[in-house]
């Protein structure tokens, strides 16, 4: 791996003890999996928002979804842009090195470079739609997401705080972008699930991740891919993921409100 | 009479404040915000991580998260393990700052903490060594800043001394026959650490007045920084002065023996929290 003179460098090379564990530890997991009752497909897990809590970006939200996954969001308002034309969204998404459960991600490297900018296209494609952007011409609006743990559903996730910390800040949008996570596990006749934890996104079969925008019931983005069996299946998980926004959008609208009356007070006082 | 606005003149303005010895917060020039830190099992836990904390001064967020991994020590240190901390500043944490690599804040506070843990012996590198020449662990600690509003590297340095109270190791053990490291992921141990140093900042105006803990605006209203290390001992562990005005040893004795105080009030800090999380 070339030198990244930027950042202190340790050893070369190194491994996770988890790496040397042995059988014990996936055995464990196996019984794990198992032994746990079959999850129910259609739960969602407990959504945590909260937009509003950073000081020095414009508009800002932390969502934690209950299989552990947490992202903070910042978000600033239209900044003059160099070049004419239409106002532009610029998004980019970082992983904490310690995000993920297995290897340390090394910060400088090509592959989580390219993952990071992938997901930050991705981002961009979901929130397009629900920014008024014909309304900034010649500005730039940027979002910019970290992934603090990976628990699964990682991107889903991160597209509702960016929505969210896109409110926050003022920026005029038709309506939040809600993110939702599906996978299909391997086995032959496996139904899809929402909102994956991370072991189960693991050895999934296929992926899907959904952006809608729900008081306009329009699909910002999907994502995804993989076996995942003949069309109806797929169409079957496009309208699993659709309920699942749905059924998010209350609490992402609630913590909106929220942080508007915190900052009313704040004025007052 | 002139009236000078926060944004048109700051430095008339808070030279205003400062002469009443006092700060447009409400401080004392001696006084330091709010400090609260979350470790480990408390809430905004980093499950993924081997020990973190989340440390807010005032407004300053810094997160720390510490990831433990097995390497071969190098050829010329066979008993030293590694300790490498890294310093990030992403674009959410303030305007100023651009994605993309770390940049030249980032790089300084990255080397000041590798010179702290170093000149504090807060962790001895020997004491991460499992087997001389073959094994030791690697202790990364990323330091993410999440929201900043100055006093970096205050909030840094104690958020990795919390994350390294939390860490536990498992066990390893290296099989004679066959030569391959064993880890049993259930029989763990905490990190042995020796010294808890703690920073203490000063912000120097108008090459004369001190002031503590300082703010955003402060720091870029002032004519310079100091940064001093202490341990538990009460004994200086290093002094960051990255040039900036000169300061006369008399102000600089003053600036230690705050360091001094300020050590002892986190330590009870750090000691209330770590009691009400471990388990009875």
């Amino acid at each position: 791996m070339p030198l990244d003179h930027r950042r202190l460098c340790g050893p070369e090379e190194s491994q996770p003890p988890a790496l040397w564990a042995g059988t014990a530890a996936e055995d464990d997991e196996d019984e794990e999996g198992t032994g746990a009752a079959p999850r129910d497909p259609c739960a969602l897990r407990p959504l945590f928002a909260r937009a509003g809590l950073l000081s020095q970006a414009q508009g800002s939200a932390y969502v934690e979804l209950g299989s552990g996954t947490k992202v903070l969001c910042a978000a600033w308002g239209p900044r003059e842009a160099a070049e004419p034309g239409p106002g532009r969204l610029l998004c980019e998404f970082r992983r904490a090195p310690f995000a993920g459960r297995g290897a340390r991600g090394r910060p400088g490297a090509v592959a989580e470079r390219e993952a990071e900018r992938e997901a930050a296209a991705a981002l961009r494609e979901a929130l397009e739609p629900a920014v008024r952007l014909g309304r900034y011409p010649r500005a730039r609006l940027a979002v910019s997401a970290l992934l603090l743990q990976d628990g699964g559903s990682a991107l889903a996730a991160a597209v509702s705080a960016a929505a969210l910390a896109l409110a926050d800040a003022g920026v005029e949008m038709y309506d939040l972008a809600v993110g939702c996570a599906l996978c299909r596990p391997p086995a032959p006749a496996a139904s899809w699930m929402l909102q994956p934890a991370e072991p189960e996104e693991r050895r999934a079969a296929a992926r899907l991740t959904l952006a809608l925008l729900p008081a306009l019931n329009q699909v910002s983005a999907v994502l995804g891919g993989g076996r995942g069996g003949p069309p109806e299946d797929w169409a079957q998980a496009l309208r699993l993921g659709l309920d699942g926004c749905h059924r998010q959008y209350p609490v992402l609208r609630q913590s909106l409100l929220r942080a508007s009356q915190r900052r009313d007070a704040a004025a007052a006082a | 009479l002139s009236i000078c606005s926060r944004t048109v003149e700051p430095l008339e303005y808070y030279r205003r404040f400062l002469k009443e010895n006092c700060r447009p917060d409400g401080r004392e020039l001696g006084e330091f915000r709010t400090t609260t830190v979350n470790i480990g099992k408390c809430l905004c836990s980093i499950t993924t991580a081997d020990g973190s904390a989340l440390v807010k001064l005032g407004n300053t967020t810094v997160i720390c998260g510490v990831k433990a991994e097995l390497a071969a020590p190098a050829v010329d240190s066979a008993n030293k393990g590694y300790i490498v901390p890294n310093v990030e500043l992403p674009s959410l944490c303030a305007e100023r700052f651009r994605s993309g690599p770390p940049g030249e804040e980032a790089q300084a506070a990255s080397q000041f903490i590798a010179d702290v843990i170093e000149n504090s012996q807060m962790i001895v590198k020997e004491d991460l060594c499992i087997a001389n020449g073959k094994l030791a662990w690697v202790l990364y600690c990323d330091i993410i800043c999440l929201d900043y509003d100055g006093n970096l590297l205050d909030a840094s340095v104690f958020a990795l001394l919390a994350a390294l109270k939390n860490v536990q190791l498992p066990l390893v053990t290296i099989n004679e026959e066959t030569g391959l490291s064993e880890v049993n992921l259930k029989q763990k141990n905490p990190l042995i650490i020796r010294k808890h140093p703690v920073a203490t900042s000063f912000a120097i105006f108008d090459d004369t007045l001190l002031i503590v803990d300082p703010t955003a605006e402060e720091e870029d209203l002032a004519t310079g920084t100091v940064t001093i290390v202490t341990d538990e001992e009460g004994r200086l562990c290093s002094v960051h002065k990255p040039g900036g005005s000169p300061l006369t040893g008399a102000k600089l004795q003053d600036c230690i023996t705050r360091a001094i105080t300020r050590h002892k009030e986190v330590k009870k800090l750090i000691d209330k929290v770590i009691k009400s999380i471990t388990p009875k």
